[in-house]
């Protein structure tokens, strides 16, 4: 593993977290699609999606989208500005810090949903 | 007769005993590259390549790295060290290593490997070659020199430190996974001349950098600004080639 600091890791959690964006569109375009195949075989898909580990699933999804969506206006930033570049590490302990919060309270809204099973 | 007083013991620090880790390979014999560890008691503040040497020297002579100058000039010792690119001829054994502690040595990622530390350096060269890394300029030369003002020069100044020792590139991720990327020296060599006042190829060499090969494969990982024993600013070179290429399109 290369010992590369701040920049390298947001970079990496970007590109992961790109691709769980993809990965969860793509099951978006395959389950709502299936409508072709009748009503029935829809609706067998979505009523799995309202098993646990995809409600979990859900609180990772958040925590992508909004991780993906602050630290692409971070790249932004140091795309057209200097000094986006100077203060890159503390924008991105900022975007670390506001993908914690919606993280913490997407899990404090879902959970107890999740538990109580509604 | 005047006593002189020789200090006996010259070194005012004790020797730090440590164990140097590198990854070897030899292509006539290995089929991948392996560990080996040599116990090495060397002073705190000898530098990686006075530790590489003695290895080299009186315990393992087959051991193969790149070295010339020795001062950080010549750029030919880069490697990995303690899971970072430095110049071995830079690296003070104190600041990569602790007493009794292990020290990890690796050759540079992305270019094949030869021999132990040696890589084979024409795919990084190739890159610079890619750039036109030469002075273009068809006017007919003043009497004199081409002037340039302070501000023109320091234009310039960061881009032109850069002595081609292949550490930003070889920390590239993207650089690892993409051997066509041109990297972060190259796009360093190409400012040097992009912003230099007097050179007339500006838009050939941003043509080049807006390539699918070019400055738009950067992700600002910013391992290259970590890992420039020169410290270059690169990912801000970078970002700076990245606009006069935007402003060249639109």
């Amino acid at each position: 593993m290369y010992r590369g600091r701040e920049g390298q890791w947001a970079w990496l959690l970007h590109r992961l977290s790109g691709l769980a964006i993809l990965a969860y569109f793509l099951l978006h375009v395959v389950s709502i699609s299936l409508i072709m195949f009748g009503e029935d075989v829809y609706m067998a898909v979505h009523h799995t999606y309202d098993l646990w580990p995809f409600r979990v699933g859900l609180i990772f999804v958040t925590a992508g989208v909004v991780y993906h969506a602050l630290n692409g206006l971070r790249i932004m930033v140091m795309d057209f500005t200097g000094r986006g570049v100077a203060y890159q590490r503390q924008m991105w302990y900022g975007v670390l810090g506001l993908t914690l919060l919606a993280t913490a309270y997407t899990a404090w809204v879902n959970i107890p949903r999740i538990l109580g099973g509604y | 007769m005047a006593e002189q007083h020789i200090p006996k013991n010259t070194h005012t620090t004790p020797p730090m005993r440590v164990k140097v880790k590198i990854l070897r390979y030899n292509p006539e014999t290995d089929k991948k590259p392996h560990w080996e560890t040599y116990p090495v008691e060397a002073q705190p503040s000898d530098r990686v390549l006075d530790v590489l040497n003695y290895i080299k020297w009186y315990v393992e002579p087959s051991l193969t790295f790149r070295r010339s100058c020795g001062h950080g000039i010549c750029g030919s010792d880069a490697m990995m060290i303690a899971g970072r690119n430095r110049l071995a001829c830079k690296a003070l054994l104190r600041d990569v290593v602790k007493d009794g502690g292990t020290l990890t040595i690796e050759p540079i990622r992305g270019l094949k490997v030869e021999k132990d530390l040696l890589t084979d350096m024409e795919p990084f060269f190739d890159a610079y070659k890619a750039i036109m890394p030469y002075f273009i300029n068809e006017s007919p030369p003043p009497a004199g020199e081409r002037l340039q003002s302070p501000e023109q020069a320091e234009r310039m100044a960061h881009s032109s430190n850069c002595i081609l020792c292949a550490c930003c590139t070889t920390s590239c991720p993207i650089f690892w996974v993409n051997g066509s990327y041109l990297g972060p020296a190259a796009i360093v060599q190409a400012h040097r001349f992009i912003f230099d006042s007097r050179d007339e190829a500006t838009n050939q060499r941003l043509n080049i950098m807006n390539q699918n090969t070019g400055v738009w494969r950067c992700r600002t990982a910013y391992n290259c600004t970590e890992a420039c024993p020169r410290d270059i600013p690169i990912t801000t070179i970078i970002e700076e080639v990245k606009r006069a290429v935007m402003y060249q399109q639109s």
